[in-house]
């Protein structure tokens, strides 16, 4: 009746786990390479609520749904000092200073975007 | 209960039961222990509940990982209080997906993949199905898939971990009888 032990780990969960993994290095490398951000963009994901330059070291109260988000833009970046969301997903983010990246709090719909410094136009598209 | 315990298959189906609602607890438990469990980012969580999922699914088939890993969502937000709020719907969200994406693995390619791989497609499944809900219902942005990268490297890592302990574990319940004559 004994069944002989399997492998514990295919050949096939073996390739998968290190296609994964190659997918997921792959896209933080890019995201790693992208030149530095000029502006912090803050919206709620239809409106733009606040915009600054980068490089001013400030302290900025964002009001959401569930209350106030603080984020601190510094030498480091913007990052999101403190939330009132439940899983604190958007601190543990820590800073954002590149180019496309993304702070986000999704439960008190607030969303940080560091923009480069030709992006003006499309604040227009998001805040129409 | 004595005539019924004579006939086998009865016997299997209670047992089933009983198992089932074990592991159904079991994973509730080791979710509330998850959530109050202090770690290094906020956010982080290893997805240990998933293991009783992963042994559902391969000791008694998709309705009954079904069963746990819902049972687990609605009752483990339940106990933590989060039942309903904005938490408990990505949640929900990575359960579904996640358990979808393992069933349909573990039925099309159980050939090439064990329960790691199964976990590993399970995990990917949960940060898809997250940050799908969040996109639809919370940011409609497409800057949202920024977070993706990181999301699938901790994905990865945990569906690793989760799914090599679903694989001990199973190892283990299959050395006792019960266990034994399914699949």
């Amino acid at each position: 009746m004994m069944r002989p032990r399997q492998k514990r780990m295919t050949r096939g969960d073996l390739l998968l786990a290190i296609l994964l993994l190659l997918v997921a290095l792959a896209g933080l490398v890019r995201m790693a390479s992208a030149p530095a951000g000029a502006r912090v963009v803050v919206s709620d994901g239809e409106r733009v609520l606040y915009t600054a330059a980068l490089d001013e070291v400030k302290d900025v109260d964002l009001e959401g749904p569930l209350g106030v988000t603080r984020l601190r833009i510094d030498a480091q970046g913007a990052r999101i000092l403190a939330s009132p969301c439940p899983l604190k997903v958007c601190m543990g983010m820590g800073p954002a200073r590149r180019d496309g990246e993304l702070l986000a709090c999704l439960p008190n719909r607030i969303l940080v975007e560091v923009v480069g410094p030709q992006a003006e136009e499309d604040y227009d598209l998001l805040s129409r | 209960m004595t005539c019924s315990a004579a006939d086998p298959q009865e016997l299997a189906r209670v047992r089933r039961k009983i198992f089932l609602a074990l592991f159904a607890a079991l994973a509730v438990a080791v979710h509330a222990l998850e959530v109050l469990m202090p770690t290094p980012l906020p956010w982080f969580r290893l997805g240990l509940a998933n293991v009783l999922t992963l042994v559902a699914l391969f000791l008694y088939g998709g309705r009954a990982a079904w069963t746990v890993s819902l049972t687990r969502v609605g009752l483990g937000s339940l106990v933590m209080g989060r039942l309903f709020g904005p938490g408990f719907w990505l949640a929900l969200a990575g359960a579904v997906c996640a358990t979808g994406v393992m069933i349909l693995a573990w039925r099309w390619w159980r050939r090439w993949f064990g329960p790691i791989g199964i976990s590993l497609l399970g995990a990917v499944g949960h940060v898809c199905g997250q940050l799908l809900i969040a996109w639809l219902l919370l940011v409609r942005h497409a800057g949202i898939w920024q977070i993706f990268p990181l999301f699938l490297l901790m994905a990865v890592l945990t569906g690793l971990l989760t799914g090599w302990i679903a694989v001990v574990l199973l190892e283990r319940l299959r050395q006792y009888a019960p266990f034994r004559e399914d699949e």
